[in-house]
């Protein structure tokens, strides 16, 4: 295997994965935290507080200009949930020096500028710098509000945030404006230490990058000396699935000025078994994961109801959503031939052949995961956080395990929890 | 075969001309799972008007035809749609329909010659019937309507009616659900036996093959077809000027969106210095509103811009334009300053130090599109369109200089030639 980790301290993690597939080498550092409603607004926020400016490097403008003249490298941070975490991703590309056209060391520049970025905020009368706060505040008040824009995410978000509806999964990932006001500069700050003492703290490095070498520079990095050890505040993610309970369908409408309406279904997956994530995933490739897919045949191919019709599988929430976007006047006969087709895979009305194409999608696409540089830290990442490692090859072979038994037995656990329809 | 190498980055690209006039470009990577093809014809959107090279008669199309015959390709004599049954042997197949060109593609670790056989066979074998042309209408009416709705589209499509008064740049990919009724299998037909002839077709494979095995493999699978001389698309004369400064709508969005657009009038007057103005271009981008540049710095702090403005350069030998969008409670603000500092840089020049580091980031932008078989393919497919070769952004990167970019600054950021189309929040009563 060409992935290593080693443990640097307690609650801090090197990962390393050698591979030469590539004209860069991707740095990323993870902060892993637990989802919770009165920190989603202020981790959203330092993120973007953080890229503004460190004590070595003090704005924005300056940092870029290091990373141009670094062949431009590209630095780049987001927040995300997985399972019931919230994670703070950070991340720098840079070419490999191989390819540059003067000889230049680069890596330890990204090193130093990443860790900079994270652990070395600049700061002001205890806090972080005010401008940064407020700016960013606007900002993200900004963002929030942008939930709205794009019509297909929005009706997965409310979606979700229906479905999970007080639970952590349910909270959006950049927070509430709400929120904001109560924010300073200085505790925010005492927060962001806190979060730095407690978080899970996960370092990936691919490329062609010599491993105990690039490992002695993180290691020997000023801001990662500095960080002590910790027991890790995150919430695990389990590969066991519940056998929940069956709840009423709960069936959200909502009116904008569009015309193209939003479908959204959510399907909880009440359903005990060592492989059930596996089986869920062949399932939901029949059901709407491609092409061939009982949702895009009969929704879209046979009856033209919509343009996209399809399902995606969220594995560490183990849930589905099914997203169509359909003609309004059509949302009934819509929902009615969706359900028929949850009914068809109860009933065994599926083939050998939809097993094997459901297979195919889902083992082609793990074997390209290494195929492309963050898809393959996310890959390590996600095992990370889970508690029970399968390496691709394992996978691969857990899903080809899969039977139509498997498959039917799944089929009837899984109930709609949530129907969700953007309208006019 | 020709074989063109980039030191610079260590890779080659293999090229033939096939005896029927089709292109094959292969550029091998040894090391990545990944294969991927992709096939494509030299028909977009902007081709509605042309003289079939055999009965010399003169063809005008619907709008969104190209589009239509991209999803009709698909659709077999049997009932089976290769779509499906590319996907079934778990490729990642799609296709997709540009301004100037439509393409048909799949990516895979596992079985790409049964899913060569595939696309050869159902790009080479069309079935259009008054029926299936009929349900597809259905089908592409509600893409239009998905389109419809989406402001970054229509953002666009006004920034080309500011820009353009009778061009087929300002035609909708996918047409109208009014121009669409009018696609017959006999239009259909008409388009493919013209455009899908091997003379006006490029094919690109990206991934671990060896070169003169792929070309064999590849030209086994070809049907016979009758040499074809040249197409003639006949296209409204250019116009010098713009058509209208602004452009306002109003959607359901939370932030303004904005586009300003600099029409360029010389255009691809000139192929050969077509790659160098482009980089050039790209750079100028950069020094103006890109992440360092003092223009983005003062806009992020006032909170005019949250994130850098999107800056392309699009063009063919029937337009050409740089476009700069993004989102802003502001963007006459966002106008005016950009206009400034372009003032700014064509009075006092560039700066030395700011336009030699632009010119390395630049530079590291083009290496990273080396990442991904897919990236490749479909950049190699969409360049040899142009009649470019995508080596030459890396190769000629460093033969633009300072005094070059301000020569381009002059020629195409031109004030009268600026245009800004923008989508405003709806105003609530």
């Amino acid at each position: 295997m060409n992935y290593n980790k080693k443990e640097i301290k307690k609650g801090i993690t090197i990962h390393n994965i050698a591979t030469s597939k590539f004209k860069t080498n991707l740095f990323a550092v993870f902060l892993a935290l637990p989802l919770e409603r009165e920190n989603v607004t202020k981790n959203a926020l330092i993120t973007a507080i953080l890229r503004r400016g460190t004590q070595n490097i003090q704005s924005q403008d300056l940092i870029s200009k290091k990373l141009e003249e670094m062949y431009g490298a590209s630095f780049d941070c987001g927040i995300e949930k997985t399972g019931d975490n919230h994670i703070m991703k950070f991340y720098l590309e840079a070419i490999n020096e191989e390819f540059i056209p003067e000889k230049e060391e680069l890596t330890k520049k990204c090193i130093d500028i990443l860790f900079d970025i994270i652990f070395n905020p600049l700061l002001e009368n205890n806090g972080f710098k005010q401008e940064y706060v407020e700016s960013e505040k606007n900002n993200l008040k900004q963002i929030i509000e942008s939930k709205i824009d794009n019509k297909r995410v929005y009706a997965l978000e409310r979606c979700i945030e229906e479905m999970f509806k007080n639970e952590p999964y349910g909270l959006y990932r950049y927070g509430y404006v709400e929120d904001l006001d109560k924010i300073t500069p200085q505790n925010l700050y005492e927060y962001y230490k806190k979060l730095i003492n407690e978080c899970k703290i996960d370092i990936f490095v691919s490329g062609t990058i010599d491993n105990e070498k690039v490992n002695h520079m993180i290691e020997n990095n000023e801001q990662i000396k500095k960080l002590n050890e910790r027991q890790a505040r995150y919430n695990v993610i389990s590969e066991k699935t519940n056998q929940g309970e069956v709840k009423e369908v709960n069936t959200v409408e909502e009116h904008m000025q569009v015309g193209q309406g939003n479908l959204v279904i959510g399907l909880d997956i009440n359903f005990q078994n060592d492989n059930s994530k596996f089986i869920a995933s062949v399932y939901n490739a029949i059901l709407g994961g491609g092409a061939n897919s009982k949702l895009f045949q009969n929704v879209r191919e046979k009856e033209s109801l919509a343009y996209t019709a399809g399902s995606t599988y969220k594995r560490q929430k183990n849930v589905i959503f099914i997203r169509c976007g359909i003609e309004i006047a059509n949302f009934e006969k819509a929902l009615e031939t969706i359900k028929l087709q949850l009914t068809d895979i109860k009933e065994g009305k599926f083939s050998e052949e939809d097993i094997n194409n459901a297979k195919e999608l889902i083992t082609e696409s793990i074997r390209g995961i290494s195929s492309e540089q963050d898809t393959e830290i996310t890959y390590y990442y996600g095992q990370e956080l889970s508690d029970n490692f399968v390496p691709l090859d394992e996978y691969i072979e857990r899903i080809n395990n899969v039977t139509i038994k498997d498959i039917q037995e799944l089929a009837n656990k899984t109930f709609i929890d949530t129907i969700y329809f953007l309208r006019d | 075969m020709k074989i063109i190498e980039s030191l610079k980055i260590k890779e080659k690209e293999y090229i033939e001309k096939l005896d029927n006039g089709m292109t094959v470009i292969i550029i091998p990577k040894p090391n990545l799972d990944k294969k991927y093809v992709i096939w494509g014809t030299h028909f977009g959107s902007i081709d509605n008007r042309f003289i079939m090279p055999k009965t010399e008669e003169e063809v005008f199309i619907p709008d969104g035809v190209a589009h239509f015959l991209e999803h009709k390709m698909f659709e077999q004599p049997d009932g089976t749609n290769s779509l499906d049954t590319l996907m079934a042997m778990g490729l990642e197949a799609n296709a997709y329909t540009t301004n100037d060109h439509t393409a048909y593609l799949f990516e895979c670790t596992n079985n790409f010659y049964k899913g060569l056989d595939e696309l050869m066979d159902y790009v080479q074998h069309p079935y259009f019937t008054d029926e299936n042309v009929e349900k597809e209408k259905g089908i592409i009416g509600q893409e239009i309507k998905m389109y419809d709705d989406e402001p970054g589209w229509k953002l666009y499509m006004n920034a080309m009616d500011c820009m353009y008064k009778d061009n087929p740049i300002k035609i909708d990919i996918a047409g109208s659900v009014e121009s669409i009724s009018k696609i017959t299998p006999d239009v259909l037909y008409k388009c493919y036996n013209t455009f899908y002839n091997p003379s006006n077709m490029i094919m690109v494979v990206c991934g671990d093959f060896n070169p003169e095995e792929i070309l064999e493999e590849i030209k086994k699978r070809l049907v016979k077809k009758e040499e074809q001389g040249e197409i003639k698309r006949i296209y409204p004369e250019k116009e010098k000027e713009i058509n209208k400064k602004y452009n306002e709508v109003q959607m359901e969005v939370s932030t303004p969106l904005f586009m300003i657009g600099y029409k360029d009038i010389e255009g691809m007057a000139d192929k050969k210095e077509i790659v160098k103005k482009h980089i050039a271009i790209e750079i100028l981008l950069n020094m103006i509103v890109g992440k360092s540049s003092e223009t983005y710095k003062e806009l992020y702090e006032a909170g005019d811009l949250l994130s850098t403005p999107d800056l392309d350069y699009e063009f063919s030998d029937e337009y050409a334009h740089i476009l700069i969008s993004g989102q802003s409670k502001n963007p006459q603000k966002i106008k005016e300053k950009i206009e400034k500092i372009i003032q700014n840089y064509k009075e006092n020049g560039l700066n030395e130090e700011h336009f030699n580091r632009i010119r390395k980031k630049i530079y590291g932008d083009y290496v990273v599109e080396y990442n991904s078989v897919g990236d490749i393919a479909r950049m190699f497919l969409a360049d040899k369109i142009k009649g470019i070769n995508s080596f030459d952004y890396i190769e000629e990167y460093n033969t633009v200089t300072k005094e070059y970019a301000e020569r381009v600054l002059k020629n195409v950021f031109k004030t009268e030639n600026m245009v800004m189309s923008v989508v405003n929040c709806k105003q609530e009563k």
